[in-house]
């Protein structure tokens, strides 16, 4: 087994990932040489539809790094990063671009064209502190980018009340003022609310797309899950509404056909925490056994639905759900999540991805581990990994672990 | 009279075994609410009628932490865990935490999980200082002070502006002792002085208030016996939480004298003492506002000329960087921070901690070079 591998697609429209994530990166690279406003934004916040709404280009470090991975460029950021004196403890996100920005950004040979220089740098605030800090360092690589600082509560999503809501439309109308004094352009509300509006289509038709996973056999696997690069870098446009729609579609008529994923479908496995960026083709490896991972946690922090009537109101509170949504910021209502999933996709077993690169989504995993046994008969398995930097997974472990897992549940199950 | 030393036995000994110490506060009737950090609003616990006491960890094996928490988290909210695993904490009421880092909120929600208390509660900072972020911090306060009444923990304006006073004075009381330990006419250790730092976070003010009088007479009538000039060459230490007091024996021992600090078992958690307003809400907001920053609240370009500050008033000519493994707020920084420090003229050294403690031998080996390095 390889310590970095791509993953086999089975979807038409998870094979048109290479040319979606192609276009986008493209995007970007014009919209700087024609003068468009470039903004390095974190990912699951309301400011990507605020950007799209002023016609601003949103780009996304954290993004760019699985790409990194999915290229083999983790090594050489890391090893920069490193050199500067970051510490392999920290998250691998953080010093893949750190590394990416001291180093090969802007050389000649970065696939896609490498990242746009930034001329904003919107920093919400309210995710995690890696999150946070990757751009307190972009403010030092890049200081001729203009710099908004958000403030948005960190709360629980069961705890959202109304004052942390009002504070976090407060913080979008100061996004808004500071976007149109460093860029001179106007929001149109209107225009706003027809890209929320997007925006919410996007997410309805990602629900509709996870519950075709309660289909057996399933149409869908988690070895498609890049489908989800639209939600990311492209909440509130055309594109993702029409990129979601054939994904959609392609699912529905797989299911009526009972098209599974794998022939002969025996397992069906929850994976939880980010997947190994650098092997994705781990969600293929289950196969041999029959073993489908049907779903995963981390796509939930994307697709979270808004009431369009208020569209300002309903990023903030986009804004605020999204990170607790997969962190330990709200433990118990991720387990209700992860068990609700495991509940309506029929799953067998579940895969806890322990993330070096991420403790607040590893932080309470253990107690998840616990109520899926207790209250769901679920047996799971930590797998001790990261998800960013491939020196931290041991694909001997790896396989040994998951293959006497699965032949436990084939037993449960009475397959063996 | 009794000598500087006595008191620092009390705070020795409070802090030796911390289940001994909560016990005992139970037992007096009142009830006790843990934190993690300095960032908790102990004046609005303490107005409600509690003790507020610090969570202690300490070096420690971990044996019981390791089924609910990865081994990649800081030695502290891992040793924490495994002293309320062991049943240290159960004569807590309590744990209330402003939300500071990943770590500190996500074993909240480890311990909300799994140890038994009757109340817990998380609070959202804010990390801004307008008007709108004071206006937020004030609800979160007031949601708070909700959640402890619903709980027969009432707390009233004098009540909190009685806790207000109390805590204000044991800060400036503190930074008093601190400035002298800057002029070198402090005769504590590195070891005796971070004991009694760490010791008010977790005895109940009155009677810390109590014992740091005493201190001060002590000092002013010179029963305290003379100031020793420790020598060594003068460092800035910073990081979070030292609770492993064998370091600064070794930090001493190697040839180095803590002239100054920047960490929350030290400078950090009486900075500033107080904060003004006419309200005692306002009093407490603008505290907590201004609070020395942590590096998990504020980018290292911030917290560089505070520490340059803090080195030069106190004549530090470099700075150790003593770091709980895994710190993501304080690793992050090192590198920036570390080179505006240099070009201030201020070396730094990293040391890191581990759940058992650092490596004596290396440790000392690695001071002795940096110290050696700086000159005399």
């Amino acid at each position: 087994m390889e310590k970095t591998k791509k993953s086999t697609k089975r979807l038409a429209t998870a094979k048109e990932l290479t040319r979606v994530v192609s276009e986008f990166y493209l995007e970007c690279h014009q919209a700087k040489a024609e003068g468009k406003p470039v903004g390095w934004m974190p990912p699951m916040n309301g400011a990507i539809e605020l950007f799209y709404a002023m016609d601003l280009q949103p780009v996304f470090p954290e993004n760019w790094s699985p790409v990194c991975a999915a290229f083999g460029l983790t090594p050489a950021n890391f090893e920069v990063a490193e050199g500067m004196g970051y510490s392999q403890d920290l998250c691998g996100y953080l010093r893949n671009i750190v590394g990416f920005v001291h180093g090969m950004m802007g050389g000649d040979h970065v696939p896609l064209g490498g990242l746009p220089e930034p001329d904003l740098l919107v920093s919400a605030s309210g995710g995690c502190i890696p999150a946070m800090k990757i751009f307190q360092i972009m403010e030092h690589r890049f200081p001729d980018a203009h710099v908004f600082r958000g403030d948005l509560p960190q709360v629980a999503l069961e705890h959202i009340q109304p004052h942390h809501v009002e504070y976090a439309v407060h913080q979008m109308k100061q996004l808004i003022e500071f976007l149109t004094e460093a860029t001179g352009r106007k929001l149109d509300y209107d225009r706003l609310a027809e890209v929320v509006r997007l925006s919410d289509e996007s997410c309805a038709l990602w629900d509709e797309i996870c519950s075709y996973r309660r289909h057996v056999p399933t149409p869908i696997s988690a070895a498609e899950i890049g489908i989800m690069f639209v939600l990311v870098t492209r909440q509130g446009t055309q594109i993702a509404v029409d990129f979601l729609t054939k994904v959609r579609d392609e699912l529905k008529e797989r299911a009526e056909n009972k098209i599974g994923i794998i022939e002969d479908e025996k397992l069906r496995l929850f994976w939880d925490n980010i997947p190994l960026w650098y092997n994705m083709g781990l969600f293929n490896y289950f196969e041999k056994m029959g073993a489908v991972v049907v779903a995963e946690t981390y796509s939930a922090a994307w697709s979270i639905r808004m009431d369009t009537s208020d569209p300002l109101k309903a990023l903030a509170i986009k804004t605020l759900k999204s990170y607790p949504l997969v962190s330990c910021l709200s433990v118990e209502t991720r387990k209700e999540m992860v068990l609700k999933a495991c509940r309506e996709y029929k799953i067998d077993g579940a895969l806890l991805h322990s993330n070096k690169s991420c403790v607040p989504i590893t932080l309470g995993q253990a107690d998840i581990k616990r109520a899926l046994e207790e209250e769901l008969d679920i047996p799971s398995v930590v797998i001790d990994a990261d998800h960013m930097d491939e020196r931290n997974f041991s694909p001997a472990q790896f396989q040994t672990r998951v293959d006497a897992f699965m032949e436990m549940l084939l037993e449960k199950k009475g397959l063996l | 009279m009794s000598s500087l030393s006595d008191y620092v036995s009390e705070f020795t000994r409070a802090l030796e075994n911390p289940k001994e110490l909560i016990d005992d506060i139970s037992r007096s009737g009142k009830k006790v609410v843990g934190y993690f950090c300095t960032y908790t609003p102990v004046e609005l616990i303490h107005a409600a009628g509690a003790v507020p006491v610090r969570i202690s960890g300490g070096p420690m094996r971990i044996d019981r932490a390791d089924r609910l928490a990865p081994s990649f988290l800081c030695p502290y909210m891992r040793t924490a865990l495994e002293r309320a695993l062991a049943g240290d904490f159960e004569n807590l009421f309590g744990l209330i935490q402003g939300y500071t880092c990943d770590v500190a909120c996500g074993m909240f929600n480890v311990w909300k999980g799994n140890i038994p208390l009757s109340f817990y509660h998380i609070l959202s900072l804010p990390y801004g200082e307008s008007p709108e972020a004071k206006l937020f911090f004030e609800k979160e306060l007031v949601n708070l002070a909700d959640r402890l009444s619903d709980h027969d923990m009432e707390v009233s304006d004098a009540a909190l502006e009685q806790s207000l006073d109390i805590y204000g004075e044991i800060r400036r009381i503190m930074q008093w002792l601190y400035e002298k330990r800057y002029d070198g006419e402090l005769p504590l250790s590195a070891r005796e002085f971070y004991t009694v730092i760490r010791g008010i976070q977790v005895l109940p003010p009155e009677r810390t208030e109590e014992l740091l009088a005493g201190m001060v007479s002590s000092l002013e009538s010179n029963a305290g016996g003379d100031a020793r000039n420790p020598g060594g060459t003068p460092i800035l230490l910073s990081g979070s939480l030292v609770e492993d007091m064998d370091i600064f024996d070794l930090i001493e021992r190697s040839g180095g004298r803590i002239a100054a600090d920047d960490l929350c078992t030290g400078f950090r958690h009486f900075d500033p003492p107080a904060g003004d307003g006419r309200q005692p809400i306002y009093r407490l907001i603008e505290r907590y506002v201004a609070h020395f920053p942590c590096p998990s609240r504020q980018r290292a370009r911030h917290r560089a000329p505070l520490l340059i500050d803090l080195a030069h008033r106190s004549g530090a000519r470099g700075v150790v960087f003593l770091i709980q493994k895994f710190c993501t707020p304080h690793l992050t920084d090192i590198p920036i921070l570390g080179r505006e420090l240099k070009e201030a003229g201020l070396p730094s050294l990293v040391i890191e901690m581990e759940e058992t403690g650092v490596m004596e031998g290396q440790t000392a080996t690695r001071l002795q070079g940096f110290f050696e390095m700086m000159g005399d």
